[in-house]
Parts: structure tokens; C-alpha cells; sequence
């Protein structure tokens, strides 16, 4: 993927803040992110401000709706819509959760756990392949935060190691949300980070969280990146190699130079983990 | 033979099933006590998108009453859009399928949701293509180009004009013309007579002006022609000015 400037960091293009982003420079992000969801035939004010965000940046997707762990079929009319707005927009990347957010045909728009199971294991892995084949592309898929595991018969590691390895797609690897299971879960967050399939990781994400008690992180997209998950941040990228890099921010908007001040922080660290030599996947 | 388990797949449905309705389910090897932030998380992002979607409805309907219109949807209805913003429709026409204008004694409900709905959905819909028009011409005896992102709709009661609290008793025939400015993506609303709502209907049939005319005269028993020309001459000069009418139909 081509980034802007030669920068890592991109930022989750919002409404809340489109306009004060597109009007002010005051925001320096390598790429901007979207839910295809969010904008897939919407027309009128939003869509010129799609268009003039697209001439600007480039785009990556990250889903919401695809729901690669449920246990219903694929919806194969709303991939072709995604399709669709991929190639309009030039987009390199499509990432989506691990998770389910769709059950016996109800959406719930929000992302559940999946079974850390041998057979839910398979099922994804067929799916996975189903999506790439429509989409003719490779499908990053993302760790995500859980707040209880559910009928689980391995551990989460080796259930996304034995689906991304078996599938043949991507990851995404969201550290904020291994900083959140490994509080929740009391596991070692670096630990859990050397036992993924490092070598598949094609994106990251960061972001903020909430800590709501002594035992519970929410994970929120509403806070700024605590201190904590910078340091994740800089060991894991010392694994990798140079991948893009988001910043999710979607609630509870600070003031664009509160966030550029985190994309210049992680801009700051990658440059010091990532050598200049390296060009980026 | 399916590679999912049917067992596994039951977890799956037990834990959406108390996601939508926040009944307890007998779940394998959860964490009890975090079990209830999905139920939350899940109900908020619901509420969420109905509250913003149909705000007058939301502040008119008393606390507990839309508490539980919206707990009863969410348990009942399974959420087909996969785009959450597009959801609210279902909210509306989930109303209209149960009757809740009845069971609530408020005739002018589904009104006011279809109201708020149009408002969205005129605001977000896909981009249409204009007609190719010129603005030179007869304008009474050429079909008319219309901004073709708007809706012409009849309600019962006025909800685009009277605040909820005002609407008992206020049965009729109203009729609205709501539309999407090209250049701001703004919307607009008009109400309008059923005269204009006629005059526009066959507008968009591409009937010309004349011929429009000619037929509203008797239908409506104006019986007055030059007069009926005259105020239906105005209000397309209105609709001009509001860049609804850009120009005339080029054939
Ligand atoms: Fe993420």
C-alpha cells in the first residue's frame, strides 16, 4: 500500500470529525480507515466528504457486518457490495473481527465471541476462503477484545494461529486489545503476542480503553492509548515487520491535535523499530 | 454435513438469544459476572441508533412506554440490514406490522416514524442521476426536469407541521414534498396542497404543465383556468428558485 508521505500511521476517518479534518492540516495521518458499512450507497453531504477524503488519502476498510464466526450463511449480496466499494476506492486493505455479530439472522452490530473450538476453527477457515474468493483479495482478520470466553475448548492464541494459518489470510493485529484480554484473562500480553502467526501480520490497530473495575477493561475506541499499550505497542512492532498502522478513536473525540500528538508518538516509536531500509509491505 | 457442531453453534444462539432479549442462558465456561456488558453493549448500540433516528418520537412517547417498544423490537425482530444506520427502517416498520399506533391509542405514530425516517433517508440516499435540462423553452408545454432526489408523500395527520403534543384530532389529507438540495445536501421540506401534490405527480410522469392543467381544471372543479394558471405558474417558480425544477426536460 502506497501511504502518504511515507508515514505508518493512519486514523479512523469519523463524521463526528470529518470536517475539521478535511478543512485543517492539523491531522497528518499516512492513510485514513472506514467501515465500508457505514458508507456503502450513501449519497448526498457524506459522500462528498468520502470523495474528498479519498482524494486525499488513501483508504483502508475494516468491516463490521461480515460476521466470519457465525454460524449462518455468508451474505454473499452484502460482499458483493463490498467488492464494489473496494475497487472504487482503490483499497488495499480489508481487515474484519474474529468474532460474530450476526446469529440466526439477526445482526446485532456489535462483536461477539466465537467458540475457541476445533470445529468453529474449520467452519472459519472455510468461510475465510469463500470471502477471498469473492473478493479476489486477502482478508485480514483481528484479534478482538472478549469479556468472557464461551464453550472454549483451546486457548485463544492457538484458535487464531490455527485459523490464520489454515486459511491462508491475513491478521490484524490489535494491541490494545491484547492489552485488554490479557488484563481480563490475566495472561502476559507479550507472551500471548510471540505464540501469533507474527509472520501473517499485515495491519495494526491501536486505541484507547476504559477500565470500568479491578477486574474489567472495556474496550471502548474512547479514551486516548494509555502508556502501558505504547510499550506493547513498541515490542510488537519490534517483531514485525513494517506494517500499517491505525489509530481507532471513535467516541469521545479530543481536539485533532490531542490525536495527531498519539499518531506522532507511534510515528516516533516505529521509526526507531522499523529502519528506514525496510519498504513497507 | 456441516462443519460447524451443532452444539457449538447453540452456544452461538444462546449467548445472540440473551444479547436480544437479556434472559439468562446456560452458557459453557463463561466468566457469570461479564457476561451481562455484551446484553449491554449490544442493547446500547440498538438504542443508540433508534434514539438518534426518531428523536421527536423518542421525547413524545413517556419513558417507560418507549422503553419497552424498544426492548419488545429488540427482542422480537431480527435486525436484517447489515449497515446498523439503515436499521431504523426496520424500527418503523416493525411498528407498523404490530399495530403499536393501536395498542398505544396514538393514530398518529406511524406518522411521525415514517416522518423521521424520510428525513434520513432523504439525507443518506444514494446519489441519483439528473436528468439532462435546459433552461430555455416552454415551460407549459414541456415535460419538466424534477431534482429526482426527494420523496412526494400523503400522511394522515401533520406530523412535518405541528409538534407531536398537537397532533390529536388533527385527521387529513396532508401532503408533503421532501427533497435533497444538489450543491449543500441539505433537506428540505414542503408542505404542500393536494392540488400541488397532484400538479407534481404528473410532473414526474412527465406530463406537461398545459396538459396538467387542462386535467386538474375539472378534477378539482376549479373551473377557472387562467386562475388555476397563475397559482400553479407561482408555485413552479417557487420550486425553480429552490433549484427543484433546475430547467425543462431535454428530449
Ligand atoms: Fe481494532
Amino acid at each position: 500500500m502506497q501511504l502518504k508521505d511515507n508515514k505508518h500511521i493512519g486514523i479512523g476517518f469519523r463524521k463526528d470529525f470529518s470536517e475539521e479534518f478535511l478543512a485543517s492540516d492539523v491531522l497528518k495521518p499516512a492513510f485514513i480507515e472506514l467501515a465500508p458499512e457505514n458508507w456503502i450507497g450513501m449519497g448526498g453531504y457524506w459522500k462528498k466528504q468520502l470523495d474528498k477524503a479519498a482524494e486525499k488519502y488513501p483508504i483502508t476498510c475494516h468491516g463490521l457486518s461480515l460476521s466470519i464466526g457465525s454460524p449462518d450463511d455468508l451474505d454473499l449480496d452484502f460482499l458483493h457490495k463490498i467488492k464494489k466499494f473496494i475497487k472504487q476506492y482503490n483499497v488495499q486493505i480489508y481487515s474484519e473481527h474474529l468474532s460474530y455479530a450476526k446469529c440466526d439472522n439477526a445482526h446485532l452490530y456489535d462483536l461477539l465471541p466465537i467458540p475457541f473450538r476445533k470445529d468453529a476453527v474449520k467452519h472459519i477457515i472455510s468461510r475465510i476462503k469463500q470471502v477471498q474468493d469473492v473478493l479476489e483479495m486477502p482478508l485480514a482478520l483481528e484479534n478482538v477484545s472478549y469479556y468472557t470466553p464461551v464453550a472454549a475448548e483451546m486457548d485463544e492464541a492457538t484458535f487464531i494461529s490455527e485459523i490464520v494459518n489454515g486459511s491462508g489470510c491475513n491478521m490484524l493485529l490489535d494491541v490494545n486489545n491484547v492489552y485488554v484480554n490479557s488484563f481480563n484473562h490475566k495472561y502476559n500480553a507479550k507472551e500471548f503476542i510471540t505464540k501469533l502467526p507474527l509472520d501473517k501480520v499485515s495491519y495494526i490497530h491501536m486505541a484507547g480503553h476504559e477500565q470500568i473495575s479491578d477486574t474489567v477493561i472495556i474496550d471502548t475506541h474512547g479514551e486516548a492509548v494509555i502508556d502501558q499499550v505504547f510499550d506493547l505497542f513498541e515490542y510488537t512492532t519490534g517483531l514485525l515487520k513494517p506494517v500499517p498502522v491505525l489509530l481507532e478513536r471513535d467516541f469521545n473525540i479530543p481536539e485533532l491535535k490531542e490525536l495527531q500528538g498519539e499518531i506522532t508518538r507511534m510515528e516516533t516509536i516505529v521509526s526507531k523499530t522499523w529502519k528506514k531500509e525496510h519498504a513497507i509491505a | 454435513m456441516p462443519l460447524l457442531k451443532e452444539d457449538t453453534h447453540a452456544q452461538q444462539s444462546k449467548l445472540a438469544h440473551y444479547c436480544k432479549t437479556g434472559i439468562k442462558p446456560d452458557l459453557i465456561g463463561v466468566i457469570e459476572e461479564n457476561l451481562h456488558h455484551y446484553r449491554r453493549l449490544v442493547f446500547n448500540i440498538g438504542i443508540d441508533t433508534i434514539e438518534t433516528a426518531y428523536p421527536i418520537t423518542y421525547r413524545f412517547l413517556p419513558d417507560e412506554i418507549w422503553d419497552k417498544l424498544v426492548y419488545d423490537y429488540y427482542a422480537e425482530h431480527k435486525c436484517k440490514t447489515p449497515q446498523v444506520w439503515r436499521m431504523p427502517l426496520e424500527f418503523y416498520e416493525y411498528c407498523v406490522e404490530k399495530d403499536i399506533q393501536s395498542k398505544l391509542n396514538m393514530p398518529f405514530l406511524n406518522d411521525l416514524l415514517h416522518f423521521e425516517w424520510l428525513e434520513l433517508e432523504v439525507h443518506t440516499m444514494d446519489d441519483m442521476t439528473y436528468p439532462s435540462f435546459t433552461t430555455k423553452g416552454d415551460w407549459l408545454n414541456s415535460p419538466l426536469a424534477l431534482n429526482p432526489e426527494h420523496r412526494l408523500v400523503k400522511f394522515t395527520y401533520p406530523v412535518h407541521i405541528l409538534a407531536a403534543t398537537e397532533l390529536e384530532g388533527k385527521a387529513g389529507d396532508y401532503f408533503l414534498l421532501m427533497y435533497r438540495e444538489k450543491e449543500s445536501g441539505k433537506v428540505q421540506c414542503m408542505d404542500i396542497s393536494i392540488l400541488y401534490a397532484y400538479i407534481l405527480e404528473q410532473l414526474q410522469n412527465g406530463i406537461t404543465l398545459q396538459a396538467i392543467l387542462t386535467e386538474a381544471d375539472t378534477l378539482f372543479q376549479i373551473n377557472d383556468f387562467e386562475m388555476l394558471k397563475e397559482h400553479a405558474l407561482n408555485f413552479i417558480n417557487d420550486l425553480k428558485q429552490r433549484e427543484f425544477i433546475p430547467g425543462l426536460l431535454n428530449t
